[in-house]
């Protein structure tokens, strides 16, 4: 890669150099894996909390075995429009990686005995299923842990495994919808209450378009799984990890119970104005939208002189009134008028200018809100490689998103194979890790158990 | 046992046990280089399970200080302040300047990690790149966060929570269908760029723990969000489109969605057969089930819609607790929208420990968030809140360097280590506080 790809707009240039040699995607496979020595097994359901969880710490080489039940599990169903690309949708290839896809079904007796006698080898154990429901097999946590002490049973779901609620909709799956309706944001995201040209039927709660219940689900309980881990390399000691998604989203909801706790207040939905900083905020360009910034004295006075209105410098001098809710939406609407006439490449290349000019009052930030295509076209993320492009030898040409951990300069994160069929590694599993021969094996898929 | 397994697991968890359990960063120390919102959180959800972080902040005092909604300060702190800043401890010390560079290098010396979330390569520039680091203790953990990385065509460039969700394509998957793209209701591209980046961290930790090895760490917000798009990408990539926003409906799960209730709004979700069945028999209209049994089916655009709009005329004439009644009849899934103040007074949460109530040294009672997951053997637990610029020096320059009380006094004097500036209110200790509580070693 030549030098100026590396460099890019650094302030400098030779950290970037240094930086690059450090993380550089190239050596990626050459290099240890920090979790290398790790057996997980994700026997999540229908959930892409659980698969994520089993991704992450995928993705930094723990072996994870992918139990499904002998169908393979609903996740595999849930796609945009139902498009699957053989037993796949789209999500499920997508969370497939470097994961070891096994069936099994642990209703019944001999599937009982084999998935104990896996979860004895494991460190990890990852479930979604309803609170008590394994242990109604004989299969939960205080039974697993007899036989080894030292494993992290981590459940997943969105009522937790104990507390009044868990007890009262205790016959209720996870669901990602449910798990952002109970996590506080959905309830101060969406259309901007207090803005009177957004109709009514559209002043309710909105999710986040992905998974994010599900996501922040998985991730929370991976870093609880890695701490546990770590007090498991110095104790040997295991435990029990209960990771409810909607509380890892009430966790990280600004100050929204902070602000109840004070004030007595609620804070209504802000739609894309920010109460505690403004502007900065999406507004309307030529070829669709763009962030802009100015929230600070000077930042905001920069922003005025870019667009040459004085007079709203006057209007709006100080935070005090660009915070009051009701002057958002017209500062909005203003800078609008100015904004709808450039594209956002424009909008950026004056920002950017302006920022050079020696006698700049502030900087002001900008940010194109780029549909997924043209991310996917950005000479950046594909220096990066932020995405992997394959030809699977079972789902053909894709294309998912890598590791995010890739950057890291002893151990990165990294795909090694996307996803896998429906029991494709049954064979390997089960003689690995039980010493199941061909002919046992044989007999277990005859019986409808793997 | 003999007990119900939800006894048997509240157990386990007993939360009047929790100050007796071990914390599992237990002797993690962690230097804070960072301000605003991301990098305080990534150091903050390892604080609160047990690693000391030490903050630095600058004469000005960390951003947040001056963020809080419209203007509201209480007890003098901004609120925008205490949210990614619990159980830490503060230093004042610009760690650019020469003097205080040195004393950053022998705490360096005696750390783990390092987390910066400044412009890429302003650490090196003040020598306090990973060599630097390496060379004073070769098992250091740095890890640097920005917007696009510290290299690349786009390195440089300036990110924001709003800018991560634009940039990363979240914002704009993100509204109602026939509507404009929408920012989430709070700074999620930073708390959860923070999440993946305490992750990285703990990844580190834990091939340290085997190796005896440090590394350096470069993480990107921006790509954190395009992580986090799920199915988003392989959809481009086969099909040539882009993600259509769709409000609250799940375009890869059907139903899933928001309905609308006599009393408010109710989210439901019934995917696999079974479920599905669950909720027509609760709705008394198995023909929607005889339609379409098959999961597959369901999310066919068409039919979708169909089933959703039945399903919203049928909940139109429901309470809210009465769907989520049959849901946990049935074995689907509904629950209402929980807001801040159900929150905040649920027992539910209160007895997992998900909110804890504490009494903080400088302002009183706190209830709060505590971050997740709940563990048995090494739950995360609350200590104190966000303090005043500088209000550890003298913990961290007398317990952690050792130095004795005339050379505290000499780095005051030359304003190498410094405090709150008595006019900048959001700085400073509360109104009438008395001097002492909350101080260590004063």
């Amino acid at each position: 890669m030549d030098d100026s790809k590396i460099v890019g707009l650094a302030a400098h240039p030779e950290y970037a150099k240094w930086a690059h040699r450090e993380t550089n995607p190239d050596d990626i496979r050459r290099k240890p894996e920090a979790l290398d020595d790790t057996v997980v097994l994700d026997v999540s359901h229908g959930s892409f909390a659980g698969l994520f969880a089993s991704s992450l710490l995928a993705e930094m080489g723990a072996e994870v075995i992918r139990i499904e039940p002998p169908g393979g599990d609903l996740a595999r169903k849930m796609t945009p429009y139902g498009m699957m690309i053989r037993d796949a949708g789209l999500g499920y290839i997508t969370e497939g990686r470097n994961k070891f896809h096994i069936t099994l079904d642990f209703t019944t007796e001999e599937g009982k005995k084999l998935f104990q006698s896996l979860a004895k080898k494991a460190d990890v154990l990852i479930h979604t299923f309803k609170s008590g429901y394994l242990d109604g097999l004989g299969l939960g946590y205080g039974r697993l842990r007899e036989s080894n002490p030292g494993l992290i049973f981590t459940a997943i779901h969105t009522y937790g495994q104990f507390g009044g609620d868990a007890e009262k909709y205790s016959n209720q799956p996870d669901y990602d919808i449910l798990d952002q309706a109970r996590g506080v944001i959905m309830s101060v995201t969406g259309e901007p209450d207090l803005d009177p040209e957004v109709p009514e039927k559209y002043k309710k709660p909105l999710k986040q378009g992905n998974w994010m219940g599900w996501y922040a689900g998985g991730a929370w309980a991976a870093f609880g799984i890695q701490m546990a881990m770590l007090h498991k390399r110095k104790t040997g000691k295991g435990q029990f990890i209960d990771a409810s998604p909607p509380e890892g989203l009430m966790a990280i909801s600004n100050y929204v119970m902070q602000y109840f706790h004070m004030s007595g207040q609620q804070m209504p939905r802000a739609g894309n104005y920010d109460y505690a900083v403004f502007p900065y905020t999406y507004v309307k360009c030529k070829d669709g939208f763009t962030f802009i910034s100015g929230f600070s004295d000077p930042n905001w006075s920069a922003l005025c002189e870019i667009m040459n209105r004085p007079d709203l410098l006057e209007r709006f001098p100080s935070i005090k009134e660009r915070l009051t809710p009701g002057n958002q939406p017209t500062i909005q609407h203003e800078i609008e008028l100015f904004t709808a006439q450039y594209t956002s490449d424009e909008i950026h290349q004056m920002i950017t200018a302006y920022g050079k000019r020696p006698d700049k009052k502030g900087t002001v930030v900008t940010g194109r809100l780029e549909t997924p295509r043209e991310v996917l076209q950005r000479e950046h993320w594909e220096a990066r490689e932020t995405f992997v492009r394959m030809n699977d030898p079972h789902y053909g040409e894709i294309l998912v998103q890598n590791s995010s951990f890739k950057s890291m300069s002893k151990t990165p994160g990294r795909i090694k194979w996307a996803c896998r069929p429906i029991g494709a590694d049954n064979e390997l599993i089960f003689r690995k890790y039980l010493g199941l021969d061909g002919q046992k094996l044989e007999e277990l898929k005859e019986n409808g158990i793997v | 046992m003999g007990k119900s397994p939800q006894d048997f697991t509240r157990l386990l968890f007993d939360k009047e046990e929790l100050f007796d359990k071990p914390e599992p960063l237990k002797g993690v120390r962690i230097l804070e280089v960072c301000s605003v919102v991301l990098g305080p959180a990534a150091c903050d959800y390892l604080a609160e399970f047990g690693a000391e972080v030490i903050k630095f902040e600058g004469q000005k005092g960390d951003q947040m200080r001056f963020v809080t909604p419209y203007a509201y300060f209480w007890k003098g702190m901004s609120p925008g302040l205490e949210i990614e800043n619990h159980n830490k401890y503060w230093m004042g010390m610009h760690v650019g300047n020469l003097r205080a560079k040195e004393l950053f290098l022998e705490l360096v010396k005696k750390s783990d990690v390092v987390v910066d979330n400044l412009t890429p390569g302003r650490m090196a520039k003040w020598g306090l790149d990973y060599e630097n680091l390496k060379e004073v203790n070769p098992g250091i953990i740095q890890l640097h966060v920005s917007g696009y990385g510290s290299w690349g065509p786009w390195t440089g460039r300036t990110s924001y929570d709003a800018v991560a969700q634009s940039m990363g394509a979240l914002a704009p998957i993100t509204g109602f269908e026939d509507r404009g793209p929408i920012k989430s209701g709070v700074w999620i591209a930073d708390w959860i760029t923070g999440l993946m980046c305490a992750n990285a961290i703990l990844s580190a930790l834990n091939y340290r723990e085997r190796s005896g090895e440090g590394q350096f760490i470069d993480y990107l917000q921006v790509e954190n969000v395009i992580r986090w798009l799920d199915w988003t990408w392989l959809y481009s990539f086969k099909t040539g489109k882009d993600r259509k926003r769709s409000g609250n409906r799940d375009l890869a799960i059907c139903p899933s969605d928001l309905f609308e209730c006599l009393d408010g709004q109710v989210a439901l979700a019934a995917f696999s057969e079974e479920e599905f069945r669950g909720l027509c028999q609760a709705m008394e209209q198995m023909d929607l089930y005889e339609k379409h049994p098959d999961p597959l089916e369901r999310l066919k655009d068409e039919n979708a819609r169909a089933l959703l709009d039945r399903i919203a005329l049928w909940a139109r004439n429901r309470r809210v607790d009465e769907v989520e009644a049959l849901a946990s009849r049935h074995g689907f899934a509904a629950s209402r929208v929980l807001e801040a103040k159900d929150v905040y007074r649920s027992e539910h949460f209160r007895e997992r420990g998900a909110i804890q109530e504490y009494e903080d040294p400088l302002y009183g009672k706190m209830v709060q968030q505590c971050y997740p997951p709940v563990m048995s053997e090494t739950p995360g637990r609350l200590k104190w809140s966000c303090r005043p610029l500088g209000f550890d020096n003298r913990y961290v320059l007398k317990k952690i360097l050792g130095l004795p009380d005339e050379e505290v006094k000499r780095l005051e004097e030359e304003g190498v280590v410094f405090q709150w500036n008595p006019k900048v209110p959001s700085q400073c200790p509360p109104p009438g506080w008395d001097g002492k509580s909350g101080v260590k070693l004063g």
